[in-house]
């Protein structure tokens, strides 16, 4: 009942504790209702803790005085609504499971009017529990209760519309945060509940992702400060290097694990054994072969042909079957047939890669662990690497676990700004960013050059005219008006629709217009291929359509253009960048 | 080279060779005559091993090599001979039995032997060019094979999964079989299955084919599982292979053999016994949890110098002595002579290194020998059992007792005590049985001759009675005596009543008391504490720790709480947890600090928010808002990488949260 309380709440605020802030509100309701006025303090309390009717007599009586105080507020339109809200906004009558009950069976029905409302229901839902939480524990313990103040808040903010838009971030603080020390299972159904999941609506402006080259140059001038404790760590591993050599020596193959890019140690570990065998065996050289599983594309092919390389002798190696089962089996027969004087070390990065998970490449990869003139050296990244083998494979590997956390960053692993991007779901595959299509068109001839900027300039321009038309695809930019929009649409619309409840007209809009967001998107971006040819054409850039399409392949190649069919099936040409990065083309290519 | 696929390795700078191989100091010093003694050590285990674990499944591969054999003369047109082997649902049996026997069967000429598995191929035609390459390619290099085959198709060239190939190939060689083993049937595709089967009993007129299936279920899946046809064309018979527990006592038994020196102490035993049993692994990850341990005693413990007996003095340098003198077993030793007023004994084992040595050897021998005692009284247990329960299967595995003897609780246990009992009741022939055991195992000598005498007294005492052919009772055995209740004084009174016992029953009696008391007092002599032999330290190894990182590693856990907690790996002054548990701080790596605000955040992420609070996190300490984008992309990244986040279109700019802390 918050607009009768405010002002109890603000008088107290002062000279009360929390806890009696809630109290003295109700005293004073009861003070003013007649009816009640000749109970002693003591009855009145179980009154009002006892029934619930009651309590609801009593808003009835007093109703009058409270609309001389503060009936500017509230809109007539909601009147109804609000004064039917108001029984359970008491906090008398929220301390009654009763009327819980009631409201919950509301809140269900509501559920069905519109989503907006939901995610509003959440929000009360998650306050009711919070509400009757903080009685069960008023009641348990009548000692501290510190966050009272704000507790009974929610109630009075869901009420009253003014009150609300002047301080929005209190909401966030009110979504009941987990408590300390839930047992992992419990945090997982805690942050999974129902309606649990309240995130907010904000966007990260795009310019704020860096592209390649600010990534890098931030992150190269970047000094941890953790690099002297980072060295220890990786200086405590380097002292394991002997064992691991006796181990692999031994027949076994060591697998390591842990946070951390372990390419640094690996390679150290190489260089160790490179010289450790060099000394042993002076006259031949020591075979390392080294397999980087996180390149793109790598196939298991290069992996048996460098392995090949090694063992076989030069002539042989020109003609290897085609088959990868074939290269190995006479790799491996070859090698146990002319065993050399020490074993093959084959070190592997990032073993767990999605490159080398594919249905054969296990298999083969065990098979070439289990031979014993290979030892093989894994390292791997995910946490959970061990599903990726089964018993059959594990007999192969025979595998020992070592903990090697480095805390090193995975330069070379991971392409950052990439991962991101695909993460957020922000853009296609790109190579090399602006530079990089620089670098090509450096290199292409000038008919080409030209015939990509009449593509930017017409791309530039369709969004241009047509801004709300353009999705996702020209970031930075684009991304930032439509965003915005929605940013803007969510304040003017989304505040007052959480505030009054009982108007789905209102609410019904964002929702409205939410949906029609996804079909914008649909309307595809980019040049029309029958425009771009007309105008290259035009423009003297080639004679026929192959000589349009060579020049067009050559961009595809490079993954500098992609080509989508719209909903009518005619092909558009698009340029996957963002609006600032072609702007900055058209201005080298100008 | 960080972006290349793969590369043969060559070292970046042209390092001088003096900087490697600096001569380890101190204790690590001896680490060269370790790996010796430990090569030596260990392979004579590893040969032991592998004799047992050749010997188990010997009598089948005979079979099967009998079945191969007949096979290959009867020639029996019709049908393909098939040898079906089932092996329960254990990998590792089913792939040693196909190794011996194609082990055996290479050395016969004229066999080809060729083992194809489900991953072989997905159709016919694949299957078939894998079957046809495999057999026909065999102990051939690529050269050859390539002129011969151009040599050969004079006519047409065939295709590579004819199995005319196969068949051209078996005339011109003289090939009396074709031997084909699927190792995984279960994991074929039935129908393939059947149509390879059909199509191979097609051309059996050309190509003696044979077949061996590995069967992990049952004779009967595998014949659901087939068409009509294919089993028309087989012609099966049914082996079984031992089960995988039969080999995990095999092998435990030969590395428990007396004439180790290097011990497995009850703790490691045991949870390497129980992951066997826990997870179906093949016997080969047992014998390396074995092999791991001696190889951590050898690497990591100077003093097993000593297990080596050939070890001179003169190759031990002075600080492995100083180590043996500090040993806690030796302390006691030194207490315990002080307290006999040996002083002059104690003086030579501080001042001498010569008479020490030869005290660590009569010791060590002394050790080993009382744990194999150990293992001969297991046996004695395990006699008894068999004998007092009457089946195999109430017999307790040799292992599991092994590990109860070493960690000292056998000895005055309940359960040697209830099997004295229950052999206290045996009537006579039960008795002579379990003496006669008793003497087959190699027990000593002493006891030997004890129990034979009782032996013999029992004899004489069944062949006297006067009618013989009547066993003897006890008067312990409770059916022997009956109760009898009677009231006295509104008080009930249970009384015992000994059944009419013969004066030979009482003799009996005696007899087997003498028996068991003479069992009991060696049980007791010999299940010692192995922790509390001399020199334990060195011939007993029963180290839990880095076996069970080695072999069972928690991956997830370690990468959680490298991020949740990096001062635990770190060990940096910053981040050191002061005060209690407050875990976040701007001082953390950045990637700790974006994985614990991960943590908090529900199933869903808002990465603005994320980026936000991230950003308080860190404060302004010296960086601009760039860089700390920067680091933030980087390990948003990082934590994609580690899948701990993926992407989700329900809403925009939203990660959604895989894994959860501590599940």
């Amino acid at each position: 009942m918050p607009k009768r309380r405010k002002p109890a709440d603000v008088e107290d605020a002062e000279q009360s504790t929390p806890r009696k802030t809630r109290r003295t509100g109700k005293q004073d309701d009861n003070i003013e209702s007649p009816s009640l006025a000749v109970e002693t303090p003591s009855g009145r309390k179980s009154i009002l803790r006892g029934t619930p009717s009651k309590a609801n007599g009593v808003k009835d009586v007093d109703a009058t005085p409270r609309s001389l105080r503060k009936v500017l507020f509230s809109t007539p339109a909601h009147k109804d609504n609000e004064g039917q809200q108001q029984g359970e906004g008491t906090p008398t009558a929220v301390r009654n499971d009763r009327s819980a009950r009631r409201k919950s069976a509301r809140t269900l029905q509501k559920q069905t009017v519109d989503e907006e409302g939901s995610v509003e229901e959440d929000v009360q839902e998650a306050e009711l529990a919070k509400e009757i939480l903080d009685e069960e524990g008023e009641a348990a313990s009548e000692a501290d209760d510190g966050e009272d103040i704000v507790v009974p808040e929610p109630s009075s903010t869901t009420n009253t519309p003014t009150k609300r838009r002047g301080r929005p971030p209190k909401q966030r603080d009110r979504t009941p945060s987990p408590p300390p020390d839930l047992p992992p299972h419990e945090l997982y159904f805690f942050q999974n509940r129902t309606g649990g999941n309240k995130t907010s609506s904000n966007t990260l402006p795009s310019h704020l992702l860096l592209n390649h080259e600010d990534y890098f140059a931030h992150i190269n001038d970047y000094k941890d400060p953790h690099e002297m404790d980072v060295k220890r760590l990786a200086e405590l591993h380097k002292r394991a290097f002997d064992q691991w050599s006796f181990e692999l020596e031994e027949g076994f193959n060591i697998c390591l694990y842990g946070y951390g890019s372990k390419r640094e140690l690996v390679m150290e570990f190489a260089e160790h054994m490179y010289y450790q065998q060099a000394y042993i065996h002076a006259k031949s050289k020591p075979k390392i072969v080294i397999v980087n599983g996180y390149t793109p594309g790598l196939t298991i092919r290069d992996i048996l042909i460098t392995l090949a390389g090694a063992v076989l002798p030069k002539a042989s190696e020109a003609k290897l079957p085609a088959q990868p089962t074939a290269v190995l089996d006479l790799v491996l027969t070859h090698l146990t047939a002319n065993p050399s004087s020490s074993a093959i070390l084959l070190i592997i990065h990032s073993l767990d890669h999605s490159n080398l998970r594919k249905a054969p490449i296990p298999s083969l990869l065990a098979r070439i662990a289990s031979h014993s003139h290979i030892n093989l050296l894994a390292t791997v990244d995910t946490p959970n690497f061990g599903l990726l083998w089964d018993t059959t494979l594990l007999r192969q590997y025979q595998w020992l676990y070592h903990d090697a956390t480095t805390f090193q960053p995975y330069r070379a692993e991971l392409d950052v700004v990439e991962e991101v991007n695909a993460l957020l779901g922000r853009s296609r595959r790109r190579l090399g960013g602006k530079d990089g299509v620089a670098f090509v068109l450096k290199s292409l001839p000038e008919n080409a050059r030209n015939l990509f900027r009449i593509l930017v300039a017409e791309q530039l321009a369709l969004a241009d005219a047509e801004p709300g038309l353009h999705g996702a695809s020209l970031e930075d930019d684009d991304d930032d008006s439509i965003l915005g929009d929605s940013d803007e649409e969510a304040a003017a619309q989304h505040t007052p629709s959480r505030v009054r409840r009982g108007r789905p007209a209102k609410k019904a809009k964002p929702s409205a217009k939410k949906a029609t967001k996804p079909s914008a998107t649909a309307v595809p971006e980019g040049v029309e291929y029958r425009t771009l040819y007309h105008k290259a054409v035009a423009e003297f850039v080639c004679s026929s359509e192959l000589n349009f399409r060579t020049l067009l392949k050559e961009f595809h190649d490079h993954q500098m253009i992609e080509s989508r069919k719209d909903a009518l099936g005619t092909e558009r040409l698009v340029v996957p960048f963002g609006r600032v990065e072609l702007e900055g083309m058209l201005e080298e290519l100008a | 080279m960080e972006y290349e696929k793969c590369y043969a390795f060559e070292p970046e700078s042209a390092r001088p060779a003096k900087r490697r191989r600096v001569e380890p100091q101190g204790l690590h010093a001896s680490w060269r005559a370790r790996h010796e003694a430990y090569q030596k050590a260990w392979r004579e285990q590893k040969q032991r091993i592998d004799a047992e674990l050749s010997s188990i499944n010997s009598s089948t591969v005979l079979e099967l090599t009998k079945f191969l054999d007949g096979a290959a003369q009867s020639n029996s047109p019709g049908a393909i001979p098939t040898a079906v082997l089932s092996t329960g649902p254990d990998t590792s049996s089913r792939t040693s039995v196909i190794q011996q026997l194609s082990g055996t069967q290479n050395l016969l000429a004229r066999k080809v032997f060729i083992s194809i598995s489900a991953t072989t191929g997905g159709n016919l035609k694949a299957l078939l060019k894998a079957t046809i390459q495999k057999a026909t390619s065999r102990n051939e290099g690529i050269d050859d094979q390539e002129d011969d085959s151009a040599a050969q198709n004079k006519g047409a060239k065939l295709l590579n999964y004819d199995l005319q190939i196969l068949a051209n190939y078996v005339r011109e060689k003289r090939l009396q079989q074709v031997a084909i083993a699927i190792q995984d049937t279960e994991a074929f595709d039935s129908e393939l299955l059947s149509e390879l089967i059909e199509l191979l009993g097609c051309w059996l007129d050309r190509i003696p084919f044979v077949f061996l299936f590995t069967i992990a279920t049952s004779l009967d899946i595998l014949q659901q599982r087939l068409s009509k046809g294919a089993i028309k064309c087989l012609k099966g018979q049914l082996f079984d292979v031992a089960p995988s527990e039969d080999e995990v006592e095999r092998a435990f038994e030969a590395i428990t053999n007396p004439s180790t020196s290097l011990w497995i102490g009850p703790e490691l035993m045991s949870t390497a016994l129980e992951r066997q049993s826990d997870y179906i692994q093949s016997i080969g990850s047992f014998v390396g949890a074995a092999q791991y341990a001696y190889m951590s005693s050898y690497y990591a413990n100077a003093l097993s110098i000593f297990l080596d007996p050939a070890i001179k003095p003169s190759e031990v340098s002075a600080d492995h002595f100083e180590a043996l003198r500090n040993l806690d077993s030796f302390r006691d030793y030194c207490r315990g002579l002080l307290d006999n007023n040996e002083i002059v004994r104690l003086r030579g084992l501080f001042d001498s290194d010569d008479s020490l040595l030869k005290v660590v050897r009569a010791e060590l021998n002394r050790g080993t020998e009382a744990l194999a005692n150990v293992m001969i009284a297991v046996e004695v247990v395990r006699e008894l059992q068999l004998w007092a329960q009457g089946s195999r299967a109430a017999v307790t595995s040799k292992s599991k007792l092994y590990c109860q003897a070493m960690s000292n609780k056998l000895a005055g246990s309940s359960l040697v005590r209830s099997l004295l009992l229950s052999t206290r009741k045996a009537r006579s022939d039960a008795a002579m049985r379990t003496l006669t055991a008793v003497m087959g195992v190699d027990i000593p000598k002493n006891l030997k001759q004890q129990c034979a005498k009782i032996r013999k007294e029992l004899t004489d005492m069944v062949m006297n009675q006067p009618n013989t052919g009547q066993t003897l009772r006890s008067e312990d055995n409770i059916r022997n005596s009956t109760l009898r209740t009677t009231v006295v004084a509104q008080k009930v009174e249970l009384s015992k009543q000994k059944s009419t016992l013969s004066k030979q029953d009482a003799a009996y009696t005696a007899l087997l008391r003498r028996f068991t008391d003479l069992l009991d007092g060696y049980l007791n002599k010999t299940f010692i504490d192995p922790k509390s032999l001399l020199f334990h330290e060195i011939f007993l190894y029963d180290l839990k720790s880095p076996n069970r990182e080695t072999f069972t590693p928690r991956p997830r856990h370690a990468i959680e709480r490298a991020l949740a907690a990096p001062h635990d790996y770190l060990d940096c002054s910053c981040c050191a947890p002061e005060q209690g548990d407050v875990t976040l701080a701007a001082s953390q790596p950045a990637t700790a600090v974006l994985y614990q605000l991960y943590l908090e955040s529900g199933s869903l992420i808002n990465v603005s928010d994320l980026w936000q609070a991230f950003q308080a996190v860190l404060g302004d300490a010296g960086q601009t808002e760039q860089q700390q984008m920067a680091l933030f992309l980087r390990d948003l990244a990082e934590l994609r990488y580690l899948g701990l986040v993926k992407g989700t279109r329900k809403r925009a700019d939203h990660i959604a949260k895989v894994v959860w802390k501590g599940l």
